[in-house]
């Protein structure tokens, strides 16, 4: 790993630290949801925030504790059509939003596992899989570039709003291929870059952090999981998020430069 | 952690399989204990019910 790959892992670990503590928004200036005011009624804007990129309220409100963070970019969810008994992966589960909701379509016979690299936001899904009763959905400590799982296992990729914030997305995604079976999928929402940023937000630091400047053109996601060796992959873009993206810096409507999308691909089956 | 999850976590250095050592159990989950990979040794701690499983240089960050 080089000294650069490191230092935007430890940016984006501490910045996601925080964000497991303060709840949503994390009081940061730019972030995946937005600025924040610090008054705010964190639990209502991250409800608010989900609705918008596309959880309806069922989603919302079934799920306890503090597992929504408001962090997302999209509901990957929703696109994944996942199966009973499946097994899912969410890449970088934060609080455990998606997996509570994906541990409901598999069932008590398929199994969710969360993978995120902040302990601070570990700590916070286990705590809410407690509050949830999700016995089926597990959590660990680990790299999405060096996903601790054996080869093959996985039938559905689900990560939302995290891709982004990796240095090495052509590793995730051949991590990603490793672990699926043959046949399986990868659905996953992430911003992508739709058109160039403003300078001064691609030279600040925390930009990075909060989903913007590590963002990839559709081409670019395309092809790097092209080259892993995915196959029937398709990066929808979703206009309804513009108006979310543009919260996410107080200075610009970022709407006009990124946007989420739905990533999807497949594992070939030979 | 559940015991029957270690069919399908791996070293993440070299995807070897890992053994377990359990120090302490509460109802069928792993509360704290130790994961070994069988090919490269690195041993990876079980914490509050977590397996530790980010790459050692990240882990020493953490633990800091």
């Amino acid at each position: 790993m080089t000294n650069d790959e490191s230092a935007v892992r430890r940016l984006v670990r501490d910045r996601y630290a925080d964000a497991a503590s303060e709840g949503c928004c994390g009081g940061t200036e730019t972030s995946c949801c937005g600025g924040d005011d610090g008054t705010s009624d964190t639990a209502s804007d991250a409800a608010e925030i989900a609705r918008e990129i596309g959880y309806d309220d069922e989603a919302i409100e079934t799920v306890d504790g503090e597992a929504n963070l408001g962090l997302g970019c999209g509901n990957p969810t929703a696109i994944a059509d996942l199966e009973p008994g499946e097994t899912v992966l969410d890449l970088g589960s934060g609080g455990g939003f998606d997996c509570f909701l994906a541990a409901r379509e598999v069932g008590p016979e398929g199994r969710v596992i969360g993978v995120d690299m902040t302990p601070e936001m570990i700590e916070k899904a286990r705590a809410n899989a407690r509050a949830n009763d999700a016995g089926n959905v597990s959590f660990r400590l680990g790299e999405i570039e060096h996903l601790p799982v054996a080869d093959g296992v996985v039938d559905t990729i689900i990560s939302n709003c995290v891709v982004n914030l990796s240095p090495a997305k052509d590793r995730v995604f051949e991590e990603a291929y490793r672990v699926l079976r043959p046949g399986g999928r990868l659905a996953i929402t992430d911003p992508v870059r739709t058109d160039s940023l403003p300078e001064s937000v691609r030279e600040d630091p925390g930009s990075l952090a909060g989903c913007i400047s590590g963002a990839e053109s559709p081409e670019r996601i395309a092809s790097l999981l092209e080259a892993a060796g995915f196959i029937d992959i398709r990066v929808e873009l979703d206009p309804d998020s513009r108006e979310v993206i543009d919260e996410w810096h107080d200075e610009y409507d970022l709407g006009g430069s990124l946007l989420s999308a739905r990533i999807e691909a497949e594992k070939p089956v030979e | 952690m559940n015991e029957d999850l270690l069919d399908i976590i791996c070293c993440p250095l070299d995807k070897s399989e890992l053994e377990l050592d359990v120090r302490d159990r509460d109802d069928g989950e792993i509360v704290s204990g130790t994961l070994t990979c069988t090919e490269c040794g690195e041993a990876y701690p079980i914490e509050d019910g977590i397996p530790n499983l980010l790459p050692p240089d990240m882990r020493e960050e953490t633990t800091a």
